[in-house]
């Protein structure tokens, strides 16, 4: 009797425990939304102690509409994000369709890590030194180009950055999903009915994939509304973004203009969640309103993915090559193909420096990283608790997004405000917490698939076998899970890395990392110097991802280990399962 | 009238002096250990670099740190500021030092962003050049809220191998444009150099450049400003890319020009084209030089925020930025060849060969938010 009532004891200490590190996870994860829009709103509606202004007015709408370009930022804006998301999306499915599990897979699988890796801004550069009208592609030509990607006005060039960039985070995220799938088996019986790989694909994985792949999405469509960075580097200038004019009107010497961009931040978060409601619109228009299309015949749109992937592999890896001659090129005019004078002077000169802005960048990532991946198997695991018991609270899968759906810019205004009432200067504290809150997302998207596909039954047979909850999680479900962990981590540093606003905000500017540098150097538009900073700020993600991939590696593939563990009947009764799911879907 | 302004700039510096009167062993005292985050444009790796070499001057001469906070534009600083003071922060505020001029220092100026007066009271005051215009910046009276540090002139850069006559008038630049499309242009404003290049014209295009130096009004601006937009409507149609897309810094026009895009690149700096070769960016036939009229000259300062938590440390700073040592330094054309604000009798080295131009006093600050608003009304979109 004793000896039940401590069991019963522990466990009820046991849950209170996990209780209280998820309202934990939720204060710390989500506490930052509430002063980033409260302090947005305000100020948006005129209330900016800083100006002396204290009256609530619609004095910041008015100036926003009055500003002469207004419509076209926002057309354009709206342009930029809807192209290059629809674009990215369209090229992963059709890489997905022309190759997976064809024999190229293995190689694009391995090389999505690097790709990956490489930051938005390290790209951007390296794009930009490929493009540009006196840009490598026309020295390899031997005269300017004509036509313009580089700041065009149409943001032409901007949308092929971003989309270059996204499709391989679109690949990396459906192959868990498709893992779910069950493909094999839908191809053969599509096949035996008549239907040719092509057609199946397009009728009857796409309509299972998009709603998979909606969070992803989400996350695609609202940094190409949202980016600042990328946009100064290759963005149209006249007019740019409307991210890009928030972030100079915030940046105004005259501070009149605070009002105005505080209506623009917040007029950025409302077209946000427009797209993303068009997003899931087109999305349920596609697969629930109007179905037609699926059963009006054998009919397939022919894409091309194998040319997809070739090229999207191609910029991306070419960029790099072209940073390290410029990091090393003294002298390299215009149209000479490699440089005439060479030097190592700026490695030299900056190598001092960087290792204190590495030591930096990697710290961040490491701390915030981790806790964000902490949170993240935490919010899974009180998720699947939560669906189990009906009772229960379950934190919304909108709510986790927020940080990443949200634009930075418009939650940060309001969040580096309320840390100034804090009286000390934590801001290295601060720096963290805010790329903790932005990175939680992404590594709860990266664990989603994997933590879905895990079988619960395990669990329960643990259970049985009388293991307490916490040695079930320990000795059965982390080390399955071990390799995804990994992943995770390794997308959180990468996420980490890329802070830029966040850094700079909430870190005064005193806390400078490879991409602060990186950004406030592309200003003064010296190649040279740039290119050793984009260079570094692509190899670091890049190690992280290796030691990942290894770990993963080390750990075994998640259906390795689940074959080894539980033999082939385990395999089979899974496969069962996820068929009865995507058909009763 | 001029008299009457430095009676009253005198006035206002005396009482503000008397606010605070520096003891200036006191501060070397409090500044030893002091680290000072210095808020300044970090796009340049040769600037990037002189400021440290001032960081290790300071560090062993006087036991304190200068850290650069890198910023892409100085107003990056001044809305940190501007929060700081939202947040009624008024000590231990993030900002030690800014480097600033014109606009940026009327809104400092103008929120209440600065320290007390302190220029003036430096040790190293008594070498800075008083012929220069120290005691204003753009017009507006600096009344010792910040020490200058440099003279700016805006200059254009050629490459004689291309360009054997540069056009010496605004005017010439037009009619230069037109017989070479797509080869001159000049940084969008509102950025520094951009506006800097329309207050030029205007100082060469208008029938009189009194009203200039005086508050704007609707009435006037629009009767002086007519010619300025008659001549970029013209000057935008040959311009590179139509006028529809500009560079977006100085910095980028160098780029431009050593990439054959551009003839003519601007600079604020007129030591910028020997520097620019020095460091590789820019060929060895590259010239910089001024209209025939002169060059539109200002004065770049060094100023401390309010609530700065190394006050002391930024006093140090900018003090030993001012010796002899560290204005030469700065003035070498192998490392930043910034002019120097001392007399020259106090300077060596290279720095004493600069040569600066005939220069142009900066219009009134207002000119400055009228020619960018009613550019972003025509152009910007």
């Amino acid at each position: 009797m004793n000896a039940i009532f401590t069991t019963l004891k522990k466990r009820s200490v046991a849950a209170f425990t996990f209780n209280l590190i998820v309202l934990l996870t939720v204060l710390i994860s989500f506490l930052p939304l509430l002063p980033g829009l409260v302090g947005l709103l305000l100020a948006a509606f005129g209330y900016i102690p800083a100006i002396d202004q204290y009256a609530l007015s619609l004095g910041g709408f008015t100036q926003l509409l009055a500003w002469p370009g207004l419509s076209q930022s926002v057309v354009l804006t709206l342009f930029v994000s809807v192209a290059s998301t629809l674009l990215s999306a369209l090229c992963c499915f059709a890489i997905l369709q022309s190759c997976w599990h064809s024999r190229w897979w293995k190689q694009i699988e391995t090389l999505l890590a690097p790709i990956m890796a490489l930051p938005h801004v390290a790209f951007a550069v390296g794009f930009a030194f490929l493009f540009t009208p006196s840009g490598f592609i026309a020295r390899l030509l031997g005269e300017q180009i004509n036509w313009q990607l580089i700041h065009d006005q149409y943001g032409l060039g901007l949308i092929a950055a971003l989309t270059l960039k996204e499709i391989p985070f679109l690949l990396f995220m459906s192959i868990p999903l498709l893992k779910q799938l069950n493909i094999n088996t839908t191809l053969i019986t599509a096949q035996s009915l008549g239907y040719n790989n092509a057609q199946a694909w397009q009728k009857i994985i796409l309509p299972q994939w998009l709603p998979k792949i909606r969070f992803s999405l989400f996350a695609v469509m609202a940094y190409s509304i949202s980016v600042v960075d990328v946009a100064l580097i290759i963005g149209p200038t006249q007019p740019p973004t409307l991210a890009v004019l928030v972030w100079q009107w915030l940046n105004d010497a005259d501070l009149a203009t605070l009002p105005k961009a505080s209506a623009g931040a917040l007029l950025l978060l409302l077209l946000c969640l427009v797209v993303l409601l068009g997003i899931r619109l087109t999305e349920w228009i596609i697969t629930v309103k109007c179905r037609t299309w699926q059963s009006s015949g054998r009919f397939s749109l022919p894409i091309g993915g194998k040319s997809i992937i070739t090229i999207t592999y191609l910029i991306t890896l070419t960029t790099l090559p072209i940073l390290l001659l410029w990091s090393v090129a003294q002298r390299w005019r215009f149209p000479d193909i490699t440089p005439s004078t060479w030097s190592l002077r700026f490695w030299q000169q900056e190598w001092y420096y960087l290792l204190d802005i590495i030591t930096n960048s990697i710290t961040i990532a490491l701390v915030s990283a981790t806790i964000a991946l902490f949170f993240a198997i935490v919010i899974h695991e009180h998720s699947i608790k939560a669906s189990l018991n009906k009772g229960k609270f379950k934190v919304p899968r909108l709510l986790i997004s927020i940080p990443m759906l949200a634009p930075q810019l418009s939650l940060l205004f309001g969040m580096q405000v309320a840390t100034l009432y804090i009286a000390h200067q934590y801001y290295y504290f601060w720096v963290t917490w805010a790329h903790t809150f932005f990175v939680f997302p992404y590594v709860f998207l990266a664990l989603d698939g994997p933590w879905r596909s895990y079988d619960q039954r395990l669990d329960k047979v643990g259970a049985s076998l009388g293991m307490s909850p916490f040695k079930v999680w320990w000795q059965i479900k982390r080390p399955l899970l071990l390799p995804a962990i990994w992943i995770a981590w390794a997308v959180g540093i990468s996420v980490s890395l890329a802070q830029y606003l966040p850094t700079l905000m909430l870190g005064a500017g005193r806390i400078s990392t490879l991409t602060t540098e990186a950004v406030a150097l592309s200003s003064g538009q010296d190649r040279r110097i740039s290119a050793i900073y984009a260079l570094l700020q692509s190899i670091t993600p890049f190690i992280f991802y290796i030691i990942a991939i290894v770990a993963s590696r080390k750990t075994g593939s998640l259906e390795q280990q689940r074959a080894n563990a539980n033999s082939a009947s385990l395999t089979s009764i899974n496969r069962v399962r996820t068929h009865n799911a995507s058909i009763s879907k | 009238m001029r008299k009457l302004f430095v009676g009253l700039g005198l006035l206002l510096v005396s009482t503000f002096s008397q606010a605070v009167a520096l003891d200036w062993q006191a501060v070397e005292g409090k500044a030893k250990g002091q680290t000072v985050y210095f808020y300044a444009w970090g796009g340049s790796p040769e600037i990037n670099n002189y400021l440290r070499w001032a960081d290790k001057r300071l560090n062993s001469e006087y036991g304190v740190r200068l850290k650069h906070v890198k910023v892409g534009d100085i107003a990056e600083a001044i809305t940190r500021l501007a929060a700081e003071k939202t947040a009624k922060k008024n000590t231990n505020g993030s900002v030690d030092m800014v480097w600033v001029n014109g606009e940026n220092f009327k809104s400092m100026k103008r929120y209440d962003l600065i320290t007390d007066s302190f220029a003036t009271q430096l040790p190293n005051w008594q070498y800075v050049d008083k012929t220069l215009p120290v005691d204003n910046d753009f017009s507006e009276p600096t009344l010792g809220l910040e020490a200058p540090w440099g003279v700016g002139q805006l200059v254009f850069i050629y490459d004689t191998e291309t360009l054997s006559n540069p056009p010496a008038s605004f005017n010439d630049l037009l009619a230069y444009a037109v017989k070479n499309p797509n080869k001159l242009s000049y940084p969008k404003p509102p950025s520094f150099h951009g506006t800097s290049f329309l207050k030029a014209a205007l100082l060469e295009l208008a029938s009189d450049n009194a009203p200039l130096y005086k508050s704007v009004d609707t009435q006037t601006f629009a009767t002086i400003s007519a010619p300025l937009w008659d001549y970029l409507d013209k000057f935008h149609a040959v311009a590179w890319r139509q006028g529809k897309q500009f560079p977006a810094s100085a910095a980028e026009t160098i780029q431009l020009l050593d990439d054959g895009e551009l003839d003519i690149a601007i600079s604020f700096n007129p030591n910028e084209a020997t520097t620019s070769q020095q460091s590789g960016k820019l060929s060895e036939t590259t010239v910089a030089y001024a209209m025939q009229a002169g060059a539109l000259s200002n004065i770049h300062f060094l100023s401390i925020p309010w609530n700065a938590s190394a006050k002391e440390g930024a006093l140090v700073a900018i003090n030993f930025l001012l010796s002899p040592e560290a204005q030469s330094r700065k003035g070498d054309l192998a490392i930043w060849g910034d002019p120097t604000v001392l007399t020259s009798s106090h300077i060596t080295g290279s720095a004493k060969n600069t040569k600066l131009f005939k220069s142009i006093p900066e219009p009134h600050p207002s000119w400055q938010t009228a020619l960018e608003a009613e550019w972003q009304k025509r152009y910007g979109h």
